[in-house]
């Protein structure tokens, strides 16, 4: 057995020197005046304040030609149509299902939605929907892309795509839906044998890298036999780096989870997660990145 | 003044303070890591302590969403041992209800609810050592929660505590001026277009002072909003140079 | 309870992975998580401590008031628990949400920690029938990710260490009426004996082993678990079976053999560090919650 006692740390100061803090950025506090030209369009985070252009959120400007927004630090999950998400399951309504995906409100999974066994054109039955629980239920985790956006907000989702689906054995982790970069696919088979689903909205799947026989099984049936040490070993290490990455507000994309993943190597599994480790690796991987960056 | 000197003749209060002096206040964002926002608030030897989740899908009864705005959720507690004599319940008394209720509306006035139609945003605040001026203490830490969490407000709401004695209006009261019989005002400001999210006051003036008490409790809101800024403002800094590309 | 939700698939990795004594968070099935320990955090109390394990984070504060002894004990003070569990840990928690939880936890505390194998409750006792000294130990929880009464357990063992109590002088008038004095001098002050306070091992049965600290997700996947409390020398003062499942008097056995273990090796790190803090005295800063 094992057991480590500290006391705390005190957190270390990050020295903002003058160059460095302010690196360009434009940030902003609730209540400061962004701008009080006319000519801008009202983005997220911002109101408009006796004809002044307001920020209400603590974060960095953002401007795209005309539209001016501020993205805050932290935030519920704010979903664009074409975002890949991880959800779970809440409910199981009449024709839909509510996911839990991190946003405002329960993100919705229409039966017409997602594709049922036997082939993407087939008609919904009244079979079909009294068989949705055997389909998906009330825990089960699914992949899923924003498919529209209702106007309060809430998010509706569809799985017509064999990428998407249901998740089988593996693990969640849950991060802020802003350390989570954008890229053009958010699926990666990582060379370090273990696959990983970066949700936009900061909920992460690791799982062990599919074989071929699963493809065809329509995304409902899922393996329960067991994954193999060697793979666990790699989640399991990948989990502890996501959430010291995390911890450390860097951005997570393939390339700084595997550069984690590596420096992470020389470290036993279950120390990834100390104070003094975690500051370790995640230097090592910042350093990583910023000489590749060149 | 039952004994105690809250203002001795050289204009120096009980800890030492001058009239208009605020307390030392040191805050933190970012507390926990499981809710949305969290902060935690030193005023003098007052803590506490505010958590915020949300905002997220109304639970329990349906019946209270709003379909045009969201729905803000309060609880004030304290905990057990935050006083000098020991609380027998944390919370559910008629204070903490009354103290819930007013959090509530001072951040209505703040939050932009009408942005999260049907949602609701939960404000959990928690006082951990009471020496005076807890409504203030909650009202600044829950501030800093809200804007941990990325929930849009008008602006911050600042909160402070005001008395008068023998014609001289103090700023931030601590425990023992608040129980020295004297008045006490709280006031909750929007600080920059200095509107007032709540005010209260529970003994009885003379109109002829209600300004210059009402003028002091303001000129404390603003100066603490100037510390809450600066909090958040390192805090947005820190996490910004860390996140750079 | 908090609670988290998890699907058949990630309940069967999690079970697989504790049968391969690796969990999924890379840590066998007797490894605790880091933790955090710091006392003398509430400076209005008596004694206080705060401890963090993983992202379970409780605060126990102790304040010691003069009472009247029980009648059937005349001669030993007692110890009071509260536990709060606050709207803070989770939402779940708000309102009346907490109080079950907490009524539950604070009784089992009550039987582990307030008999005299455990603490001197003499060493308590001013005026044998009149007055003596009453502990209120009240557990404030603020977040909630598993493990509860090993938290709890290991933060109150802090803040028993962390307690003074003031010395108290009896004078008696002519008329044989006592008067009780509280000693003015902070440092005039009595401190407890804590070597026999045990710590609580919770084990959870996940398939056909068990583990120790266990993650609100592991709980999830549990039926049933083991609560243990242990002393230093390794005896044990409680037992209880928590949960809604069932559990077979051979693995009940098996995990009462192990919680003796664990929990015996719990007292030796902690008390090393708490003796080491104190021994920092003033040089320590403190870091309650600004850090």
């Amino acid at each position: 057995m094992a057991v480590d006692m500290r006391l705390p740390t005190v957190r270390k100061q990050i020295s903002l020197s003058g160059s460095q803090s302010t690196d360009g950025k434009h940030l902003v506090v609730p209540g400061d005046v962004i701008t009080s030209d006319t000519g801008f369009m009202r983005g997220h985070g911002t109101y408009m304040d006796d004809e002044k252009l307001t920020a209400s959120v603590a974060g960095e400007v953002e401007r795209v030609n005309k539209l001016i927004c501020v993205r805050p630090l932290k935030t519920r999950f704010n979903g664009e149509v074409g975002d890949v998400v991880v959800g779970r399951i809440t409910e199981v309504q009449q024709k839909r299902w509510k996911v839990e995906t991190n946003s405002r409100l329960d993100s919705v999974l229409l039966l017409s939605s997602v594709n049922l066994p036997g082939g993407e054109l087939r008609r919904r039955s009244a079979e079909d929907e009294l068989a949705m629980r055997d389909y998906l239920q009330e825990g089960d985790l699914i992949s899923a892309e924003v498919q529209s956006v209702f106007s309060d907000g809430a998010l509706s989702l569809h799985t017509r795509s064999l990428k998407y689906g249901k998740l089988g054995q593996g693990v969640l982790v849950q991060v802020s839906p802003s350390l989570v970069k954008r890229q053009k696919t958010h699926f990666h088979n990582l060379p370090c044998g273990a696959s990983i689903i970066l949700g936009n909205n900061g909920y992460i799947w690791l799982y062990p890298t599919p074989g071929q026989q699963d493809e065809e099984a329509g995304g409902y049936y899922t393996s329960l036999e067991p994954v193999p040490l060697p793979d666990r070993e790699v989640i399991s290490r990948l989990r502890n780096c996501l959430l010291a990455l995390a911890a450390h507000k860097v951005l997570l994309y393939d390339t700084s989870v595997l550069y984690c993943y590596e420096s992470s190597l020389s470290h036993q599994m279950k120390d990834i997660l100390k104070p003094e480790i975690m500051d370790e690796i995640v230097m090592e991987t910042r350093q990583r990145l910023l000489e590749q960056e060149g | 003044m039952a004994g105690l000197e809250l203002l001795s003749d050289q204009g120096y209060r009980l800890d030492g303070r001058r009239a208009a002096e605020l307390r030392k206040v040191q805050a933190r964002m970012g507390v926990f890591a499981q809710a949305d926002g969290s902060a935690y608030i030193e005023q003098g030897n007052t803590r506490a302590l505010a958590v915020v989740y949300g905002p997220h899908e109304v639970r329990g009864s349906r019946s209270k969403t709003l379909h045009d705005r969201a729905v803000i959720n309060c609880q004030y507690s304290m905990a057990t041992f935050s006083t000098a004599e020991r609380k027998r319940r944390p919370h559910g008394d008629r204070k903490s209800s009354e103290m819930s209720l007013h959090l509530k509306q001072t951040f209505e006035a703040a939050v932009l609810t009408q942005l999260y139609p049907r949602s609701q945003i939960d404000i959990y605040v928690k006082i951990l050592q009471s020496d005076g001026g807890n409504y203030s203490a909650c009202v600044n830490a829950a501030t800093l929660a809200l804007v941990d969490a990325g929930i849009p407000m008008r602006d911050y709401v600042c909160a402070c505590t005001a008395g008068f004695v023998e014609d001289t209006p103090l700023a931030d009261l601590c425990h023992a001026e608040e129980s020295g019989g004297g008045t006490t005002l709280a006031l909750a400001l929007l600080p920059r277009s200095e509107n007032i999210a709540l005010v209260q006051m529970d003994a009885r003036l003379h109109q002829d002072h209600l300004d210059a008490l009402m003028e002091a409790a303001m000129m404390a809101c603003k100066g603490l909003s100037k510390v809450l800024d600066s909090v958040v403002r390192q805090h947005l800094q820190e996490v910004s140079v860390l996140t750079r590309e | 309870m908090a609670t988290v939700q998890v699907s058949e698939a990630e309940k069967v990795y999690v079970m697989h992975g504790v049968r391969d004594d690796l969990r999924v968070d890379g840590r066998g099935c007797e490894d605790y998580r880091h933790m955090e320990i710091e006392t003398d955090v509430v400076s209005n109390t008596d004694g206080s401590a705060k401890v963090s394990l993983g992202h379970t984070d409780i605060l126990v504060g102790i304040k010691a008031e003069i009472g009247k002894p029980r009648p059937m004990v005349p001669d030993e003070g007692y110890l009071e628990f509260f536990v709060d569990c606050s709207a803070n840990a989770t939402p779940e928690f708000e309102g009346r949400g907490g109080e079950e939880l907490g009524v539950e936890l604070s009784n089992t505390l009550y039987k582990v920690f307030n008999n005299r194998h455990s603490l001197d409750l003499r060493s308590l006792c001013i005026c044998p029938g009149e007055h003596c000294w009453v502990l209120y130990v009240d557990v404030l929880l603020l977040q909630c990710d598993g493990n509860l009464f090993d938290a709890m357990s290991i933060a109150i063992k802090a803040a028993l260490f962390n307690t003074r109590i003031p010395k108290v002088h009896i004078s008696e008038d002519e008329e044989g009426v006592k008067e009780i004095e509280l000693s003015d001098d902070p440092y005039d002050c009595m401190r407890l004996n804590v070597e026999n306070v045990p710590c609580i091992v919770t084990l959870c049965k996940i398939a056909h082993r068990h583990v120790v600290d266990a993650t609100l997700q592991e709980k999830a996947c549990s039926v049933a678990s083991l609560l243990i409390s242990v002393t230093h020398k390794g005896m044990v003062t409680c037992v209880r079976k928590l949960g809604r499942g069932s559990l077979d008097p051979d693995s009940i056995f098996e995990m009462t053999e192990t919680g003796k273990r664990v929990g015996k090796a719990l007292h030796a790190p902690l008390m090393e560090l708490l003796q080491k803090e104190e021994s920092l005295g003033k040089k320590r800063q403190k870091v309650g919650f600004l850090a």
